[in-house]
């Protein structure tokens, strides 16, 4: 898959693209909005990352050129600018996802893997662990066809991102900040991730083992397909 | 004490006193008319006098040497004739006693003495009038000018208390309109307040200009938090996502992960206060829209099913009795979730094992109310008005992961909703937040 990266702050291009490459995608850089205009009007992309605080060019006119130019390509705005309205404007004009920044390089590869879902209508995203089979679509986990029904929310959020980012270890700080990065929260360091890992243990554990979800000593947390 | 009532106040005294002393120097300015006038009329007696003298002849008065005198029986007035023996020429008036010779009575009067010539003889004329006479006027005048000018106060304390109302009327709408009557600063259209008073037209303008000042400030508030957000997000960002990198580098080993996940963890700590106070400055600059309508209930049930985790590890029980029909209408439903989730989280935070916390709302004199009460620490009474200041952080809560940003937060929230916000706390005992949200009629 082909992404163009619209980034003014180079570093954060390099870091970007040292990751999605990672992730098996094809990476374009373009530091400013003049060439990323030129490079959107020439090629096709499949996610177009637009960076709203570009020196020269307003973002927001990016999305529209990307929206008319590359009607194919996802649009998610990565924006650090506070503006409320920002939010609202860009997702009115057609951007498909919106990540504030400072934001974890994980949360953009699960949205970007959304996107890619609900585009091309992936049906079946069932998996085998263990003796669990887990629906990523239907939200469910069934062990021996009984649906297993005592998986909260949050709990289920936890297993698909972990899913999600397979055989890659996920600290408590990623974590946290995808259960609840959207809370406003005073404390800065809590275990509250291993009291959910530890409940979907124990849920899952009556039915059978759940040793597919490791414990990764000092770091965190890894589902192991 | 109203400008109304001190500017009639001061008119009254004022008057009262100019009229206190005007009728006590009445009997004096009475007194000097009336001598005056008596004066006047004793002259013209004497000129009378003399012509009639001039005219039929003195021997009409006085024959044989005898002296001639006339005054009526309650001797108010008298006039006497004599031959004159002294020297001297007289043509005075003064003040001076007099004795009748028929009943013995001495009276003082006002006497004009003048002495004349005729046919070579020296006559002395007098003509007096009793002083009792003169003065009798003084002090009914006086009580009748004390009547009629304590009516006219009266009157003009009426006129002056119903000018100052309407003089003052503008004032009144300036404070209301520009002041107090809207969200204070006011930044809709200009309206002008009329008057022709010039001193509430400066007024008004100042205002005008003083809130003029504010919006700008507020905008420049605004770029501000933008760039500084841009400013502080962008190298929190590229940190965050180099560790990130760094994390999946198979050369890395497990004791640098350790050390990169501790660089992890401090990162989420900055990136944690940069957002909290980024999020406070947006609140306070007013950058969120209020258009939700939220049921009451299902917002409290959203908090708790995102909170219910940190629960567990002190093994508290959490009830929520919210009566379930209760709208919380013109609310930003995000500040408004986190506004509780903080609260309660805080209950979680500085409670006690096995504590409880209740979530109770009622509707009490037309406003919703919410109060959440916890079995915790509780808050010592002299603390209790620092708790919504930033980064205050309390003896008690020092062994807890915050920054003390998590009731500034709930404080800016509930001032931008107008929401009131009272805390009771016993210290051991636990702490009650009580939120009264605005009426809704």
């Amino acid at each position: 898959m082909n992404v163009l990266i619209v980034e003014d702050e180079k570093s954060l291009a390099k870091e970007l693209e040292i990751f999605l490459t990672n992730g098996n995608y094809l990476c374009e850089i373009c530091y400013d909005g003049k060439s990323a205009s030129q490079k959107i009007g020439v090629n096709l992309y499949d996610f177009i990352l637009i960076d709203l605080g570009l020196p020269d060019y307003e973002g927001l006119d990016l999305l529209k050129e990307a929206k008319k130019n590359n009607p194919e390509a996802a649009c998610i705005i990565l924006t650090a600018r506070a503006e409320v309205y920002d939010r609202i404007k860009g997702l009115d004009l057609g951007a498909d996802d919106y990540l504030p920044k400072p934001f974890s390089m994980l949360e953009l590869q699960s949205r970007m893997q959304a996107i890619t879902r609900r585009k091309f209508g992936l049906k079946h995203t069932t998996l085998m662990l263990g003796e669990f089979s887990i629906d990523l679509n239907d939200r469910s986990i069934t062990h021996n066809g009984t649906q297993i029904n005592a998986i909260t929310k949050k709990e289920f959020d936890l297993i698909a991102y972990l899913i999600l980012h397979k055989n890659r270890t996920l600290t408590r700080p990623q974590l946290s900040e995808h259960i609840w990065g959207s809370v406003v929260n005073d404390d800065y360091d809590s275990n509250y991730i291993d009291v959910h890992i530890k409940n979907i243990r124990k849920k899952l554990g009556v039915y059978a083992p759940a040793d597919w979800l490791e414990t990764v000593r000092g770091l965190g947390y890894k589902i192991k397909i | 004490m109203k400008l109304q009532n001190k500017l009639t106040l001061f008119n009254t005294s004022s008057k009262l006193v100019i009229v206190i002393l005007f009728v006590l120097l009445l009997p004096k300015l009475i007194e000097n008319i009336n001598k005056t006038y008596t004066d006047n009329r004793l002259r013209k007696q004497r000129d009378k006098f003399l012509q009639i003298v001039k005219e039929r002849g003195i021997s009409n008065y006085i024959q044989n040497g005898e002296s001639y005198g006339s005054y009526l029986p309650l001797h108010e007035d008298f006039i006497s004739l004599d031959i004159d023996t002294a020297n001297e020429w007289l043509d005075t008036i003064k003040n001076d006693r007099r004795v009748f010779t028929d009943d013995k009575d001495t009276l003082e009067y006002r006497i004009l003495s003048r002495n004349f010539r005729v046919n070579k003889k020296k006559y002395l004329l007098e003509i007096g009038r009793s002083v009792s006479t003169i003065s009798d006027t003084s002090s009914p005048l006086q009580s009748i000018a004390l009547q009629v000018l304590l009516g006219m106060i009266c009157l003009t304390i009426l006129a002056d208390f119903f000018y100052s109302n309407y003089v003052l009327k503008p004032l009144d709408k300036i404070i209301k309109t520009k002041l107090i009557g809207h969200k204070f600063p006011n930044f809709g259209v200009y309206k002008k307040v009329r008057t022709t008073t010039s001193d509430f037209q400066y007024l008004d303008e100042s205002i005008h200009q003083m809130i003029k000042t504010i919006e700008s400030t507020f905008q420049k508030e605004r770029e501000f938090i933008s760039n500084a957000s841009h400013e502080l997000m962008t190298p929190i960002s590229i940190l965050q996502s180099k560790i990130e990198n760094m994390f999946d580098q198979e050369d890395v080993s497990d004791d640098v992960k350790v050390r990169l996940l501790e660089m992890q963890r401090i990162l989420n700590r900055l990136k944690s206060i940069t957002k909290t106070l980024l999020l406070i400055s947006q609140i306070e600059n007013e950058q969120f829209i209020k258009e939700d309508t939220v049921n009451a209930a299902e917002l409290l049930h959203e908090v708790y099913d995102e909170i219910s985790i940190r629960l567990q590890s002190k093994n508290l029980t959490m009830d929520i009795a919210v009566p379930p029909n209760i709208a919380l209408e013109g609310i930003n439903k995000f500040l408004m979730f986190n506004l509780f989730f903080n609260l309660i989280n805080n209950a979680i935070k500085y409670n006690k094992e096995s504590g409880l916390i209740a979530v109770n709302g009622y509707m009490h004199e037309g406003s919703f109310v919410v109060e959440i009460t916890d079995t915790g620490i509780g808050i010592a009474e002299e603390q209790l008005p620092l708790i919504f200041n930033r980064f205050k952080k309390f003896k008690q809560s020092l062994q807890q992961e915050s920054f003390g940003l998590g009731l500034p937060i709930v404080k800016s929230i509930a001032d931008f909703h107008n929401i009131r916000i009272d805390v009771t706390s016993q210290l051991n005992k636990g702490t009650t937040f009580k939120l009264t949200f605005p009426n809704a009629a």
